[in-house]
């Protein structure tokens, strides 16, 4: 007989880690029907018949976030068969507060205390006799970290799912507010099961809208909450969180005996320090900067390159071994089986090379997952989030925007994914649509290329493209926030943090693996499939009177070629309008390191380095300066690649706001590209045209939208219920 | 007063929490309901952390500025 058992608890209470222990590798990651939460399933370790549901950290069973919403629906339409219930012994009285609204489901509960290893240091007692009695559950002390009790915990678990039998809730509210909850019960007639009753007559008597619209027959008990309200001299919902609280407050001192009085805790300390008014910026610059030190400069440097040029190169050295690298060996293989030269340059220059450039980012991209999965689990990124709250909200955004720009700056894509921990609708769209201006690792080519072939290698190149980034990021915030679309105020910032502590190898390690992995599905997928294309426009055309495949040598006869010399014109008021120029901005789109390959082979090499150096010369005779620093800002800010636009459009969850938000890309990255190149013109050769002209205009319109007042709306209301209430 | 003007490690009890109704649902979950006691243990430009129920919680300025001790 299989049985379901929900995970359910706090954000932090160490839930995850639980079903890491609990689970093993036999997890199942996805979404929920509908909303981009993240749905994890996995099977007990040592009984296959028992799936285990990690739901999302919540605080309560309230409608009022993605979350809440999402986990509170799977308990009452999928009725699992026994719900697990995580708690953080440290917070216990916050903690119970959930607990107190799991039992009125009906459903079986069992209470899991956890972190019980650290209450042992600081020498606190919680009495789990009393706690079960106080709340009609059983109860058990684990440590989800160290593992202790969680197999005593996953045992109780099943045999209680097995019995069936619901838990009665056993907590009481004051007199007036239970005789209110009784008449709500008796009006409920037969559609809501006797055990769920409870839940229900609450639910409605907090006004609760989406269950109202879930019931077939809500009964109305406007009369109720009216007696209720003015009894009490306030709303219902806020009576009866009270009445929670009052209960636990009730029961804490019986349930647990703290031997700590007035003290800091060690992890109040840390913040002293870490979120001190004058050490918080320069801490976090140092962070970031050695974070930044290590997985890019040193150790992600050599394995990038060990990828780049070993792997996916000619060879590489296992201790002492050479090993020759794939192109290689799928090459020695394709001829040993004699297969067609068409077929070969396919998967040779086309698949092999597109994909192993993708893959080659992958090692480097691993150590700065490990290193943010690090700063996560132990408590310091939530930190991160408050201090750049106070500057991420002068233009619009919050302090939780400033993750997903960090991790884009690796790649975009787990940037644009990280995007999911914003509850605010509002502020997670833009957080999307602004993530891939930071420059990715990806486009360092791209600055590579322009500052050595037209800036002899100019210092100041590289910092000036993460500072249009950031001003395409400020500005961009700013615009977009006195639209219509994202008009009102952003949410309000309120956050909990998690205590300090030291995470285990293992769950940075998965989360390291969850996050590449997610980069390397993508490159399996959307990125083959694009590189596939792009092979076909560039080695077949019309050459020597037929259409066919071409010769290397032949690009400019390529469909490819045909393509850019349409798109030349439109480039022409940036400065860049020769085809070649328009392709390699295509193939940008690929993957945005393919723009050094493909001015590598349309300029006669087969192979270039990274920066592109063999070709510097050539480039510089094609486009003046300004018109390569208008090339290199356009490849900057316009729709990211095709694997960030998938998670753009996944993120985004529709279609509208998807091309909404690549549309705004590569808008703003014309206009930008236009008026550095004609403004730049003017000044350094003196021309002045019409372009001229039109560039001014476009200054003058964007500081207009810079500087107009706010326009307030009226309609606040976040998207985020809309959809989620949908389902 | 507001709960901005409490100096950090100073204890007080909350009297009320106001503000738009989504976010006082939200405060009042995580443990700011009437009764309860705050300490602030760190303040950066207004925004605070502070501790209630045993658990650290960071708010904004113009939340922090809603909630009467």
């Amino acid at each position: 007989m299989s049985i379901k058992i929900a995970l359910a608890g706090n954000p932090n209470s160490g839930k995850t880690t639980l079903f890491n222990a609990l689970t093993g590798s036999n997890q199942f990651v996805g979404n929920w029907p509908g909303v981009t939460v993240e749905k994890k399933e996995g099977k007990l370790k040592g009984n296959k018949d028992v799936t285990i549901t990690d739901l999302p950290g919540i605080y309560s069973l309230s409608p009022y976030t993605l979350e809440e919403v999402v986990a509170r629906n799977y308990l009452i339409s999928e009725r699992p068969d026994a719900i697990l219930n995580i708690v953080d012994g440290t917070n216990i009285e916050r903690n119970l507060y959930l607990s107190t609204q799991l039992m009125e489901l009906g459903i079986p509960v069992i209470m899991a205390v956890n972190m019980i290893d650290v209450l042992e240091k600081t020498g606190d007692k919680i009495h789990i006799d009393k706690l079960s009695k106080k709340l009609g559950c059983d109860v058990v002390e684990i440590s989800a970290l160290k593992g202790t009790g969680i197999q005593k915990a996953a045992e109780k678990a099943v045999a209680l799912a097995r019995k069936k039998e619901a838990g009665v809730p056993v907590h009481e509210f004051a007199a007036e507010v239970e005789s209110a909850i009784r008449s709500v019960e008796d009006k409920l007639g037969m559609e809501v099961p006797e055990e769920q009753k409870r839940f229900f007559a609450i639910k409605l008597l907090e006004k609760d809208e989406k269950i109202q619209k879930q019931m077939k027959q809500a009964p109305d008990v406007a009369v109720e909450i009216n007696d209720l309200e003015k009894e009490f001299d306030d709303d219902t919902e806020s009576i009866i969180t009270n009445e929670r609280y009052v209960y636990i407050s009730s029961i804490i001192d019986e349930c647990c005996t703290k031997s700590r009085k007035e003290k800091l805790t060690t992890s109040d300390k840390i913040d002293r320090i870490v979120t001190n008014r004058w050490l918080a910026l320069p801490i976090f610059a140092a962070v970031m900067f050695l974070v930044y030190y290590v997985s890019v400069t040193t150790v992600g440097t050599w394995a990038t390159d060990w990828a780049n040029e070993g792997l996916f190169g000619d060879s590489w050295s296992f201790f002492g071994t050479e090993v020759p690298g794939i192109p290689v060996l799928i090459e020695s293989a394709l001829n040993a089986i004699g297969c067609a030269d068409w077929l070969q340059s396919l998967i040779i220059d086309g698949i092999v090379a597109g994909v192993g450039a993708v893959l080659g980012f992958v090692p480097q991209m691993l150590i700065l997952f490990a290193f943010l999965a690090f700063l996560e689990a132990c408590g310091y990124m939530a930190r991160v989030a408050f201090i750049m709250d106070r500057i991420f909200r002068k233009f619009g955004l919050s302090g939780k925007s400033f993750i997903p720009m960090l991790i884009g700056s690796g790649c975009g894509v787990p940037g644009i994914m990280a995007s999911r921990t914003i509850e605010n609708d509002r502020d997670r769209k833009m957080t999307i649509m602004t993530t891939t201006f930071i420059p990715c690792s990806a486009k360092l080519p791209i600055i590579a290329l322009i500052s050595g072939a037209l800036f002899g290698g100019a210092w100041w190149v590289a910092p000036s493209a993460y500072f249009v980034g950031i001003a395409a990021i400020v500005c961009s915030g700013i615009i977009l926030k006195k639209t219509k679309m994202f008009a009102g105020d952003t949410a309000p910032f309120v956050m909990e943090l998690p205590a300090y502590h030291m995470p285990t190898v293992g769950n940075i390690l998965r989360s390291m693996w969850e996050r590449g992995w997610s980069f390397i599905k993508k490159a399996g997928t959307i990125i083959l499939l694009s590189t596939i294309v792009v092979w076909f426009l560039m080695r077949f055309g019309w050459a020597d009177g037929s259409f066919g495949l071409l010769e290397a040598e032949q690009l400019d006869s390529s469909i490819l070629a045909s393509i850019g010399n349409v798109l030349a014109p439109l480039f022409t008021p940036l400065g860049w309008g020769n085809w070649k120029s328009a392709v390699a901005a295509v193939t940008g789109l690929i993957a945005k390191e393919n723009v050094v390959g493909t001015f590598g082979i349309l300029y006669g090499f087969t192979e270039v380095a990274e920066d592109g150096a063999e070709i510097w010369g050539s480039l510089a005779g094609s486009m003046t300066a300004i018109a390569a620093y208008s090339f290199l800002v356009f490849n900057l800010l316009c729709a990211p690649c095709v694997a960030a636009m998938g998670a753009i459009r996944r993120e985004m969850n529709n279609a509208k706001w998807f091309w909404f938000a690549v549309g705004y890309q590569t808008i703003l990255a014309y206009v930008v590209s236009l008026c550095v190149f004609q403004i730049g013109t003017l000044v350094t050769a003196g021309t002045f045209g019409a372009g001229t002209v039109i560039a001014f205009v476009l200054v003058l319109g964007f500081i207009y939208l810079l500087f107009r007042p706010y326009k307030e709306s009226k309609t606040l209301h976040v998207n985020i219920k809309g959809i989620a209430g949908a389902k | 007063m507001p709960l901005t003007m409490v100096k950090v490690g100073e204890h007080n009890t909350i009297k009320k929490v106001g503000g738009k109704e989504e976010t006082r649902r939200f405060l009042e979950n995580l443990g700011f309901v009437a009764g309860s006691i705050v300490t602030v243990v760190s303040v950066i430009g207004g925004n605070m952390i502070v501790n209630v129920k045993d658990s650290r919680v960071a708010i904004g300025k113009d939340m922090a500025n809603k909630i009467m001790v």
